[in-house]
């Protein structure tokens, strides 16, 4: 196993040129269309954070606006990018399956070219996102390009191992993609992106346990305030090695049968 | 070289029934009350019991009846297919050319899957802009390059993929017939670059049916019959092989 993962890694670290350019290429294609280019992701999440903010700040009537917004637009921007990665993981084989049934491109390589397109449209939107919440807390680049590049580091991997695991399972179940939409909602109403996690009085717990909250929390609260918790950080952290290993791991017990399930 | 030992590949034909995610959950929420005896998973040995060993340089061709185990054989070599049995040992990189595929996405143009053929061979963008001058001029597809492969014909696709495929050179070349070169207008033109091409490959394994095609560039023949080698020597005898029987 231990051989079989350095192999992965390896073939990821010589191939990165490639994987990474195919995925700049679709990043490029999404926008040709588009006078605003990339922009519009940032601006899209920008308006509806707007929208939210002014909505639900009036509905929780939260005491500091200022702060409310930019709790806020961290948190669903960041689950825009996370909820995203994993919602277009179930088809991710069956997308490639020319590729797959015809090549033998590793296919390790299709999980990093999406990944490496999601964490693409996710800088592109979390910068702007971070450019519009800078008017209301300037220091946010600043804790971002400090301490907040550890949480952030650990979105990132999170985004790649959990879709990794949602996509094996979507190639074993043809119908699992179905029900991805519906737990997403479903996670997205339960944590506390919209709302604070106090207000979740003695059901804080779902909170506590729910790792795809727990992820972007971390980023959230050290780019609010400059610290960063470890008692948080460290668990996520250890999450996402073994999550990332077995991921791996599990990709390449699939290998023999994955040409079959597409 | 190219070493199999009893290498057998099972290919499993999974049924909508085994595959269904809502079906689990009902059994789970159910106690397995509601579970029936699931339908047992079909499997097709495509490959059975594999003997053989090509050396470097070899030109090997594959000769058998539609569904004999020729492609299989081509895939579990180039790494495609994973056998489900036996040894396989390789010192060379098998290039496929099974079937029309480009690395990337319809979607996206031309020019994206030639350089990206191009860094996954070369490993960096030096050169790139003669490389795609070339694949201009050769395909004649010209600036359509720069549009996404789905907007092209098929002659167009297949004259690209072929160009695309056909520039560079191989250790090992697993060949399909079935891997087309365009229209008729650029047959002549993808002939001359495919002879080329494949007397350039170092080691050549190659299914056809073309009698014609497999003299011209095999001098060793294997003959399959359901999955598995039924005759391996001189080309001229595995072809008289395989009509006798």
């Amino acid at each position: 196993m231990k051989n079989e993962l350095f192999k992965a890694l390896s073939y990821a670290w010589k191939s990165k040129n490639v994987w990474w350019y195919t995925a700049t290429a679709r990043t490029k294609a999404r926008f040709a269309r588009t006078t605003l280019g990339g922009f519009w992701l940032g601006l899209s999440n920008l308006l509806t954070i707007a929208a939210l903010a002014a909505v639900y700040g009036t509905v929780f009537k939260v005491s500091n606006f200022n702060e409310y917004v930019v709790y806020l637009g961290v948190g669903f921007a960041s689950w825009t990018a996370l909820s995203s990665s994993i919602s277009s993981a179930p088809k991710l084989f069956e997308i490639n399956a020319p590729q797959l049934l015809n090549t033998n491109t590793k296919h390790i390589f299709y999980t990093l070219e999406e990944w490496a397109f999601q964490l693409q449209t996710f800088s592109q939107s979390i910068g702007m996102v971070l450019i519009g919440l800078s008017f209301f807390q300037n220091n946010l680049f600043i804790n971002l390009l400090t301490l907040g590049i550890f949480p952030l580091i650990n979105l990132l991997i999170f985004m790649y191992w959990f879709p990794v695991f949602i996509a094996i399972i979507g190639l074993r179940y043809k119908d699992f993609y179905q029900l991805i939409p519906i737990v997403l909602q479903l996670v997205f109403l339960l944590s506390p992106f919209l709302y604070e996690k106090e207000t979740l009085g003695s059901y804080s717990w779902i909170a506590d346990f729910n790792p795809l909250y727990q992820v972007i929390n971390s980023l959230r609260e050290t780019l609010l305030t400059g610290d960063l918790s470890l008692k948080k950080f460290i668990p996520i952290t250890i999450i996402n090695v073994f999550g990332t290993i077995y991921a791996i791991s599990i990709l390449n017990r699939t290998k023999k049968v994955l040409p079959f399930l597409i | 070289m190219i070493f199999l030992e009893n290498v057998s590949l099972s290919i499993p034909i999974f049924t909508n029934e085994t595959r269904q995610f809502k079906k689990i959950l009902v059994n789970s929420v159910t106690g397995g009350l509601l579970q029936r005896e699931s339908a047992e998973i079909t499997r097709i040995n495509a490959l059975n019991s594999v003997n053989c060993k090509i050396e470097r340089g070899e030109r090997v061709a594959l000769i058998g009846h539609n569904g004999s185990g020729k492609t299989s054989f081509l895939k579990v070599i180039s790494g495609i297919y994973f056998a489900t049995s036996g040894i396989l040992k390789k010192d060379m990189q098998v290039f496929p050319m099974i079937n029309k595929s480009f690395l990337t996405s319809n979607e996206l143009s031309g020019v994206v899957a030639a350089k990206a053929h191009y860094l996954m061979v070369k490993g960096s963008k030096k050169g790139f802009e003669e490389y795609l001058e070339e694949i201009k001029e050769f395909s004649g597809i010209g600036d359509f390059v720069y549009l996404p492969i789905k907007t092209y014909s098929q002659g167009m696709e297949a004259r690209l993929l072929f160009t695309i495929l056909t520039s560079f050179k191989h250790e090992c070349l697993a060949l399909d017939e079935g891997f087309g070169t365009g229209d008729n207008d650029f047959y002549e033109k993808a002939e001359i670059k495919m002879n080329s091409f494949l007397d350039e490959a170092g080691t050549l394994i190659f299914a056809s049916h073309s009698e014609e095609l497999l003299k011209r560039f095999c001098s060793r023949g294997l003959v399959f019959e359901r999955g598995t080698i039924v005759f391996d020597g001189l080309l001229d005898d595995a072809l008289n092989y395989y009509h006798e029987k």
